[in-house]
């Protein structure tokens, strides 16, 4: 056997030698080693040159995708509000503030963006917008009325999620918006609505260019819905180099913006954001460098990154945001107020706040009300604890002292936070009698039996653009919709949310504030238990993170140090 | 020729006898994913003000107002005209959407099949050699803890070692490095693409990318192939025909691979056809784990989120595609074994 295996490698060599393969291998193999040489040179003259682009370049990871590049479109994830931050202008933009070192969006304060400036009439109705005169969209041609008037009829008129927002500032008919001339435009109120301005300032109002986009309309699709979520025409911080839906898009600056706070440019020259769905991956990204920024990291892995301290980690509560546990309040047991009460008693707060998110957030339980509340906004934190006594009193008053079954539901999205706070849930109402079935539902299937008012008991988060007062009571505690999640209809409620609404002095709206916040814990339609933190993981050499309201990364706002 | 054209005939009637099947499994999936829980136009329109006015208008986009039964017929017939519906998720036509995608899972379940095979062969080669030997048990081991550990952990240990501690391997985020620029399309299949454009460093990098997704989806189906590779060659090795050839004096390279191998390599086509039509479904979770776009992910982000029309067309991709693995295993198996005919 050996023999014939030596003999037929001696054929081999013979024929190498021979010439055959000879001449041939010889060259190749200097030509390879040649070619190996030559781009190892080359890679490393290049080597400077690529590590200035890495730094130009901010790398971002997400476990959601995005989904459009117009952020009005059905269906639109919230990395794709994120994203036409960088993409496209609006008239205004929301300013920011320090709360607690931390830096936040600030509903108060609203800067020029399209506009360079803006007056409001005394009686609050009428609004003129005077436009940069040096504003041009991405292909060259410049900003005008014309264009802002179509994005605006746009949003108010066309079947998308932005007019139920526009809704929300009483602006909701195109005739609202008025051309005075080729910079200045005007929008009227029917009531002084201070939440007017503020929601010209949202994700949805985008300015786009309404040449180029006409041109893509048809007779059935005239606001150019349909070729506006693969392509955009607008002007803002960035422009789209390659975009593949649910993977990744990758953008680089538009060097002729100028609209940052006090004429700044956007930090970063390519921005590239991609899809890692993995949890576990992203952290390890971002720890070993290949990404530099990530929010949706799990608390845990956030918590460990930051013990770690080679990386930024600037954790924010999300004000603007809450978690319920919320009580259907029309299906029995839960319409009897005791009930509630005596649940709200007997939820483990603490532990719950521990095992959920390792206390990163702001607990809304614990207050200290001293006869009434102590303030006008919401939400603020109510005066309860774990007291299972109390839970107990409450409910032998409601007239169950032996208890009931029930079930809690939380959908998949949410599992990491949802799931040890019902296990705790459960354990603790038990000890008072209750017992508790927990059903973990598929995230579409949870927003229908919300939607169809069939969920007795669960837990939901909300989140409010324009986190004022009355906006909260306004759309999270009135009518038959999907955002009430207690199903609550107190016509107390709903008379003084609505008047709060166009309320235009600034004591008297604080009153309604607490007037609302003491009958808010009297009735307890549901129970509002914290506000989860927002972990923005990234490199030390970023900087300028911002907590905006649509809880994204608003790329404008960093740059590299 | 004859031969070919023979093939070709019983080809094309296997195919058409398959339709029904196909067409009973579109039936089926439509029907199921419409009895499921979860209404998807409430779920799309979950924006921060959706009113009942809004879901309504969004289920009457997606079609979703019309009775079932002309919900239907009026997706079968979209269906014949090549119509898979439109993604909500990803905005985009489904035909698009597992037209880019299915390249990238057919690579990778390829590159796996090829490097299982590569490995499971040998395996159950040396194993059949030396029956109840340490050789044995130790590949009966190494098989067995291929097959205990789930995709998605060892997946996640192998970026561990190789990307996080040792730093050996590119970052799991694709088919390629993000600031590589990808080649023209012509396959979809990234190797083949770089290959055809003359561009070796982006040749280079995809590979890299491959490697540890396609070993992870590798460990996985060593097992069934080794096995059935070491039995099947034990059989043959018993067989009357190689111990005449072992009398005549044959060297024992040429018994093995020439005689033994060729025979016992029949069982394996069979299995590694069954095999890969699992895992083009299965290796959702190493698509996840890698961020690899393929068609299992998509589908089951569409799935999660209720949207009809992409788990459809998977589905449908899925079913297809096992018709035609089978149909390709039927005719090798033809050619490798000439006493063994199509139909």
């Amino acid at each position: 056997m050996a023999l014939r295996l030596h003999a037929v490698l001696r054929r081999q060599d013979h024929r190498r030698a021979r010439g055959q393969q000879g001449d041939a291998s010889v060259t190749s193999q200097t030509f390879r080693s040649i070619l190996a040489t030559a781009s190892l040179c080359a890679m490393m003259a290049a080597a400077p040159a690529l590590a200035q682009t890495r730094a130009e370049t901010l790398r971002h990871v997400t476990g959601a995708a995005v989904n459009t590049l117009d952020p009005t479109m059905p269906g639109s994830t919230r990395e794709a509000f994120g994203l036409s931050l960088s993409t496209y202008d609006r008239l205004v933009s929301m300013g920011r503030k320090q709360l607690n070192g931390k830096w936040v969006f600030d509903l108060d304060t609203i800067r020029g963006e399209l506009a360079e400036r803006y007056e409001v009439s005394p009686d609050g109705k009428t609004i003129t917008f005077y436009l940069r005169k040096d504003a041009k969209f991405h292909d060259g041609t410049p900003v005008t009325t014309e264009d802002v008037k179509w994005s605006l009829d746009r949003a108010v008129t066309a079947k998308s999620l932005a007019a139920a927002q526009m809704l929300t500032g009483s602006i909701t008919n195109a005739d609202q918006f008025k051309i005075i001339d080729a910079h200045t435009l005007q929008m009227t109120l029917p009531n002084p609505d201070k939440l007017a301005l503020p929601n010209l300032a949202t994700v949805y109002p985008i300015i786009i260019n309404s040449k180029l986009a006409k041109s893509h309309a048809t007779p059935e699709d005239p606001w150019a819905q349909t070729w506006l979520k693969d392509n955009t025409a607008g002007s803002g911080a960035y422009m789209i180099e390659t975009y593949k839906p649910g993977e990744q898009v990758i953008l680089r600056r538009n060097e002729a913006w100028n609209r940052g706070p006090g004429g700044a440019q956007a930090g970063f020259k390519r921005l590239i954001t991609q899809t890692v769905p993995e949890a576990a991956t992203r952290a390890n990204l971002v720890e070993r460098g290949d990404a530099d920024i990530v929010i949706d990291l799990q608390a845990n892995d956030a918590a460990a990154l930051e013990a770690k301290g080679k990386l930024k980690v600037i954790s924010t509560p999300q004000y603007n945001a809450i978690t319920f546990i919320s009580f259907n309040n029309q299906i029995p047991p839960f319409d009897n107020v005791n009930v509630r009460r005596a649940i709200a008693y007997a939820l483990p707060y603490e532990d719950m706040f521990k095992a959920a998110l390792f206390g990163r957030g702001a607990p809304l339980y614990n207050g200290d009300w001293k006869g009434g509340p102590p303030a006008g906004t919401f939400p603020i934190p109510q005066p309860v604890k774990t007291d299972l006594a109390m839970a107990k009193k409450f409910l032998a008053d409601a007239g169950m002292p032996n208890g009931f079954s029930t079930t809690f539901s939380f959908n998949v999205g949410q599992a990491g936070t949802a799931e040890p706070m019902s296990a705790l849930l459960k354990e603790s109402l038990a000890k008072i009698g209750i017992t508790v079935d927990i059903q973990k539902l598929p995230d579409a299937q949870m927003s229908t039996l919300i939607n169809e008012k069939k969920l007795p008991f669960f837990t939901e988060g909300i989140v409010a653009w324009l986190p004022s007062m009355d906006y909260f009571y306004r759309n999270f505690y009135i009518g038959n919709i999907r955002w009430n999640y207690s199903s609550l209809n107190n016509p107390q409620i709903t008379e003084m949310a609505q008047a709060a609404r166009f309320e235009p002095d600034a004591k008297k709206y604080a009153d309604y504030g607490l007037k609302l916040n003491a009958l808010h814990f009297e009735l307890m339609p549901q129970v509002p238990i914290w506000q989860p933190s927002q972990d923005a993981v990234m490199q030390t050499s970023v900087e300028g993170y911002t907590y905006q309201f649509h809880r994204q990364i608003d790329f404008r706002d960093l740059s590299r140090k | 020729m004859s031969a070919l054209s023979g093939t070709a005939k019983r080809a094309a009637a296997r195919l058409l006898s398959s339709l029904p099947a196909l067409l009973g499994v579109l039936v089926f999936t439509f029907l199921l994913m419409r009895v499921l829980p979860g209404d998807p136009a409430v779920f799309f329109a979950s924006g921060p003000n959706a009113g009942k006015e809004e879901i309504e208008e969004i289920r009457r986009q997606m079609g979703l107002d019309k009775p079932i039964p002309e919900q239907l017929v009026r997706y079968l017939a979209d269906i014949g005209k090549g119509n898979l519906g439109r993604s909500l998720t990803t905005g985009q036509p489904v035909l698009n959407d597992l037209r880019q995608r299915l390249p990238a899972s057919l690579e990778l379940t390829l590159s796996a099949l090829l490097l299982a095979l590569l490995a499971a062969i040998p395996l159950g080669i040396v194993a059949a050699l030396r029956p109840g030997s340490m050789v044995d048990h130790a590949v009966r081991f190494f098989c067995s803890l291929g097959v205990c550990v789930p995709t998605f952990v060892s997946g996640l240990l192998l970026i561990y070692v190789f990307y996080y501690l040792l730093g050996i391997a590119p970052d799991p985020t694709g088919r390629v490095d993000v600031f590589t620029t990808l080649p023209p399309v012509v396959t979809g299949f990234l190797l083949v693409d770089f290959a055809l454009a003359g561009d070796w460093e982006g040749w280079t990098a995809a590979a890299r990318q491959l490697v540890l997704p396609a070993f992870t989806m590798a460990l996985f189906v060593v097992a069934p192939l080794a096995r059935i590779t070491r039995a099947s060659m034990l059989a043959t090795l018993g067989s009357d025909f190689i111990r005449t050839a072992r009398a005549l004096g044959l060297p024992r390279l040429q018994i093995i691979v020439a005689y033994a191998l060729r025979n016992a390599l029949l069982p394996v086509l069979t299995i590694a056809g069954i095999v890969f039509s699992t895992m083009l479904g299965a290796n959702v979770l190493v698509e996840k784990v890698f961020s690899w776009p393929g068609v299992a992910s998509y589908a089951l982000d569409a799935l999660l989120a209720s949207d009809y029309a992409p788990v459809q067309g998977f589905v449908l991709l899925m079913a297809s595609i096992f018709v035609i693995v089978n149909l390709t295993v039927d005719i090798l198996y033809g050619i490798a074994d000439p006493r063994v005919s199509v139909a």
